[in-house]
């Protein structure tokens, strides 16, 4: 019988201000490897805020932030070995600039290149998943592949509290309880599904509780806290490999920016809950155990700032230096051998392309 | 434009450098969220935004130091323009020249429709044939194939015309006879001065043809290519070429040495009103082994003509023309009739061509 | 070689492509213990066991969306949806990911994922069975649709689909499953994708057509002929990518084409088809395209059904409506 954990005993290690409450994982003993996770999140929210700036400034297609939820794919990410295969919806820029894909591969997905996806690093990764939802099923088909090849690998899938709402996701949860697959589903629970709250969403008390639908475990735990997230997903993970089937992890953080560049949440929104929501953010708790513990200093964080900073500069102008791909690229994907009616089309579509310039 | 400034950052710090910038303009900000991240002497330290509202302006820059309360941004006033979209970008709608109405064109009420397939219209095209002329038999009052050639053809347009029937044959048989056929002609003319004037002109060619194949039966014999063998034939069927509007017909006259004048003549009337009423049974047009051909009636002196194998000769026979040809001492005039004979060189000789068209001369030349 | 019926020619194929490829997998509902409701899986699951063919929960949109998982970690799924009326749900998975996953990342994830299912009216079924969604998949780009007519062409069609390297959805004619019977060589040979297939050679009017409404088409063909009508019968075969240049050779030797499908006019793939030859063999047409197809209704239930599919007679009639035009 599938258990699940409340709010009552969510899983954290530390509070909003950085300190211990709960049992310090074995990982987290090294210094170094929490010092690798806090510049994991500096990183990605430094990308999140250029990525913002380059859309403002017509340089970057519509942006999804990852604002305040640096924690959830970057513990994830964490947690999982080079190859495993990673599910992401559109939120986990942290988790995929940990496993291997670059800053300039997401500023060129960002801005409408699909060259973006074509990642160098983690080869098996799936790309961003645009209809909410509708991966999950891949992320099962993925662990099959993995159990029946028998081998110790595993997929994580992480989806919204509004995609727990799909059918998709019931589906694939159930039949991954079924087949017993190497899956961990990984919820970024952060209360707002665009304009629609978590309320609104489902009448379940916990989203974590759904894993008891499809027979499986399910955990909730604190979205903002790194360690713990890797923590819970290390188990998961391990729980997977071990032949012990999927879980569902519920990580519960909040949306801190709009829905998208596009949107504007003080439509929907209540900004006094948001300001509520601010001293939870994940990186200001990590920074201050690191900085209490004699690991962290202004030198080392203005540094850092500067790095991220350049790294993600270079990127920017690297992928702002990259010009689109030729008219003939779409063509020449669609199909492994392309068929004589779409050669036509593409002939057309080329002469067009070269009349018009 | 509402701009915010450095606020104190206490410990008696006038100023500060800028390390990074948290927002962007156009976002959205909460109060207490981080704007930006400064560098004082103790600390990097994050300035929270006082007030919710939207990024305007950035007024300072990285690594720029800024005094305590020196604006760095403002902050949107009034309405912020809102995008109308959660993805992609809508293009706004451009005002529109208001133009001068136009003028109702008055339409002249337009041709009734002519009604064709474009392959039809392309054959149309073909054969210079107005579409709108034709008078269309196909469904729904349209156009058909046949319609556009039927014009053409009342048109005098050239049509080409599939051959049939007698044309037909008579192309794949000439054809097949050029290709095989040694063609080689001699040419003379018979003095018929001692005709009577309403002689049986086709009746005394005959007669002459009948000398010309006594004198040299060779010129009779049918001419095998294959095994290169001439058989010679104990009867004389002769092919009478006759013109016709279908086409060229050559039925034959059997066994003519043996026949009476009067039998010729009754076979050669039967044959025309065959020719004319199509009644001629594809028998009545197999196994000449000689022909003639009196293409005379109509035009032409001399002629090289199509031998058809197996026969080895055909005679032509010419306009009658007056000539002055010598007589006795001084020159009269004779009515001359061109003679020529064109003969299967692979089987008969110049010789016997010669010496055939000597006789039938000679039997041409007699008075009757 | 053997006399087959059709379901049996998919039932050797999908033997014959599991024997010679480790990587191929059968998944879906029933196929596994039961052989498929159609017994197309028959004897698969004895023969190559349960990590090879795989009984899933009831769960279309997830069965293609297991399979596009699968074929981009390398594996061949071969994923029965039971009917095409239950295949609309996996419209989303084929479309919006399985049809797009090479294009969107540039080669690095490929797709070569097959989606079978029985199409097509005329088993005296309850609704919802009996649909024809050919043209709603032919709409998508990235993937190829197919449908065969014969025992020997579901055989070899069906190995070409699984050894393809892009998404193929394969609709067979419920109604020929058993009545439809030919020789079939069990060879392993594929038949080529993309190519229609020329069944009657004819000089006066060309007649295409798919599926169950070729055995219709062949036997219209042979009433024209006693009226020294000789029509030229296309299998289609494969509805993408669609094999124009036979269409308009052919087209461009008659002059006269007629179009029949089971599925509803508007958007058919007749539409397609005829769109085609007008824009680029217009100059050979001497009469109107002729379209015989089902009606823009539903499919009535099995008591009417008769008379909403497209009979010999209607062919007939078209054909000859086209000859009019002499």
């Amino acid at each position: 019988m599938a258990s699940v954990q409340g709010h009552n005993s969510i899983n954290r290690v530390l509070d909003i201000d950085g300190k211990l409450v709960g049992t310090m994982p074995e990982f987290a003993r090294n210094p170094d490897e929490l010092l690798k996770l806090y510049r994991a999140l500096v990183l990605t929210r430094t990308f999140d805020t250029k990525a913002v700036a380059l859309q403002r400034t017509g340089r970057l297609g519509t942006y999804a932030s990852s604002l305040g939820q640096e924690a959830v794919s970057v513990g994830a990410a964490a947690a999982m070995q080079p190859d495993d295969v990673f599910l992401p919806s559109f939120r986990e820029h942290g988790g995929q600039l940990w496993r291997g894909v670059t800053l300039k591969e997401l500023f060129l997905y960002w801005g409408g290149d699909e060259r973006g996806n074509d990642f160098a690093g983690p080869r098996g990764d799936f790309p961003n998943c645009v209809p909410v939802g509708s991966h999950p099923p891949h992320a099962v088909g993925v662990a099959l592949a993995f159990r029946l090849r028998g081998e110790p690998r595993a997929s994580v899938c992480v989806i919204g509290d509004g995609a727990t709402s799909k059918g998709d996701f019931a589906e694939a949860l159930n039949m991954a309880g079924v087949w017993q697959v190497p899956a961990v589903f990984l919820i970024n629970s952060n209360a707002w599904a665009i304009s629609v709250p978590r309320a609104k969403q489902s009448a379940a008390k916990t989203l974590a509780q759904k894993a008891v639908a499809a027979g499986i475990p399910g955990e909730q735990v604190d979205g903002n806290d790194v360690i713990a997230v890797r923590a819970v997903m290390e188990r998961a993970l391990a729980q997977a490999r071990q032949g012990h089937g999927p879980s569902l992890i519920e990580a519960v953080t909040y949306r801190l920016c709009d829905h998208t560049t596009s949107d504007d949440a003080s439509r929907y929104r209540d900004d006094a809950e948001v300001s509520r929501h601010w001293p939870a953010e994940p990186l200001v708790r990590l920074r201050n155990l690191l900085t209490a513990a004699g690991h962290w200093d202004k030198d080392k964080e203005e540094a850092l700032l500067h790095k991220c900073s350049n790294a993600v500069e270079q990127a920017a102008q690297e992928y702002l230096a990259t010009p689109p791909q030729p008219v003939a690229a779409n063509f020449d994907y669609t199909y492994a051998e392309t068929p004589a009616e779409l050669a036509e089309q593409r002939e057309t579509a080329i002469a067009l392309a070269q009349g018009a310039a | 434009m509402k701009t915010f400034a450095l606020p104190d950052l206490g410990e008696g710090l006038q100023e500060a450098e800028i390390v990074s910038w948290h927002v962007a303009e156009g976002d959205h900000v909460v109060a207490d969220q981080p704007l930006l991240a400064v560098e004082t002497e103790k600390a990097v330290v994050e300035i929270p935004s006082p007030q919710a509202g939207h990024i305007g302006k950035l007024l300072a820059k990285v690594g720029e130091h800024v005094k305590v309360g020196a604006p760095v941004l403002e902050f949107e006033e009034g309405a912020h323009a809102e995008s109308g979209t959660v993805v992609g970008q809508l293009a706004e709608a451009r005002a529109a020249p208001t133009a001068a109405p136009r003028a109702a064109a008055s339409f002249a009420p337009s041709a009734p429709t002519v009604r064709a397939t474009p392959a039809v219209r392309a054959r149309a095209r073909e054969l210079g044939v107005d579409l709108s002329s034709v008078t269309p038999s196909g469904p729904g009052n349209s156009i058909t194939l046949a319609d556009v050639q039927a014009a053409a053809s009342h048109l005098g347009a050239k049509v080409p015309e599939t051959l049939r029937g007698a044309r037909r044959t008579m192309a794949a048989n000439m054809a097949r006879a050029w290709r095989e056929v040694a063609h080689a002609t001699v040419q003379d003319d018979a003095d018929i001065e001692a005709w009577s004037p309403d002689e049986d002109v086709t009746g005394r060619l005959v007669r002459a043809l009948i000398a010309g194949c006594k004198a040299e039966p060779a010129l009779n014999a049918s001419f095998d290519a294959g095994s290169l063998s001439l058989r010679e034939n104990p009867t004389i069927n002769l092919g009478l070429a006759i013109d016709s509007p279908d086409g060229l017909f050559v039925p034959v006259l059997r066994d003519v040495a043996r026949a009476t004048p009067q039998e010729w003549r009754r076979q050669i009337d039967a044959i025309k009103r065959g020719v004319k009423e199509r009644s001629l049974a594809p028998a009545d047009l197999r196994g000449a082994t000689i022909t003639l051909s009196n293409f005379g009636l109509i035009a032409g002196r001399h002629a090289s003509l199509i031998v058809m194998p197996p026969q080895v000769a055909i005679l032509g026979v010419g306009r009658t023309v007056a000539q002055a040809v010598q007589s006795g001492n001084g020159i009269a005039l004779h009515r001359m009739l061109p003679v020529s004979l064109t003969f299967d060189h692979r089987a008969v000789t110049g010789g016997m061509a010669a010496r055939f068209l000597r006789a039938v001369i000679t039997d041409l030349e007699t008075a009757g | 070689m053997s006399e087959l019926n059709l379901v049996q020619a998919v039932n050797a194929a999908l033997k014959r492509a599991m024997s010679e490829d480790a990587d191929v997998l059968v998944l879906g509902e029933d196929v596994g213990i039961d052989g498929g409701v159609f017994r197309a899986t028959e004897g698969l699951f004895q023969q190559f066991g349960e990590q090879r063919v795989l009984d899933t929960p009831l769960a279309e949109a997830s069965i293609a969306g297991v399979s596009i998982g699968l074929a981009a970690q390398g594996f061949r799924p071969v994923a029965e949806i039971q009917f095409t009326g239950f295949a609309y749900t996996c419209i989303d998975q084929i479309l919006n990911h399985a049809s797009r996953l090479r294009s969107r990342t540039r080669g690095r994830l490929t797709c070569p994922m097959v989606l079978r299912s029985p199409a097509g009216g005329g088993i005296k079924a309850v609704e919802h069975h009996s649909e024809s969604p050919e043209a709603m998949f032919a709409h998508i780009p990235g993937i190829k649709v197919v449908m065969p007519s014969s025992p020997a062409r579901a055989y070899g069609l069906l190995l070409s689909a699984i050894r393809d390297p892009d998404p193929v959805v394969f609709l067979e004619p419920t109604r020929l499953y058993h009545a439809a019977r030919g020789e079939v060589a069990d060879n392993g040979a594929g038949l080529p994708l993309g190519r229609c297939v020329t069944l009657r050679p004819g000089r006066d009017v060309t007649i295409v057509s798919w599926g169950a409404m070729i055995k219709g088409t062949l036997d219209a063909a042979d009433q024209l002929a006693a009226d020294n009508i000789e029509a030229e019968v296309l299998d289609i075969a494969t509805l993408k990518p669609l094999d124009s240049a036979t269409i308009f050779d052919s087209v461009g030797r008659t002059g006269r084409l007629v179009i029949v499908h089971e599925a509803p006019m508007s958007c058919g793939i007749g539409a397609e088809i005829a769109a085609r030859v007008a824009g680029r063999a217009i100059t050979s047409l001497l009469a109107p395209i002729e379209r015989v197809t089902g009606y823009d209704t539903m499919m009535p239930y099995l008591r009417t059904e008769a008379y909403y599919m497209p009979n010999t007679a209607a062919v007939v009639a078209a054909a000859r409506r086209t000859m009019a035009y002499t």
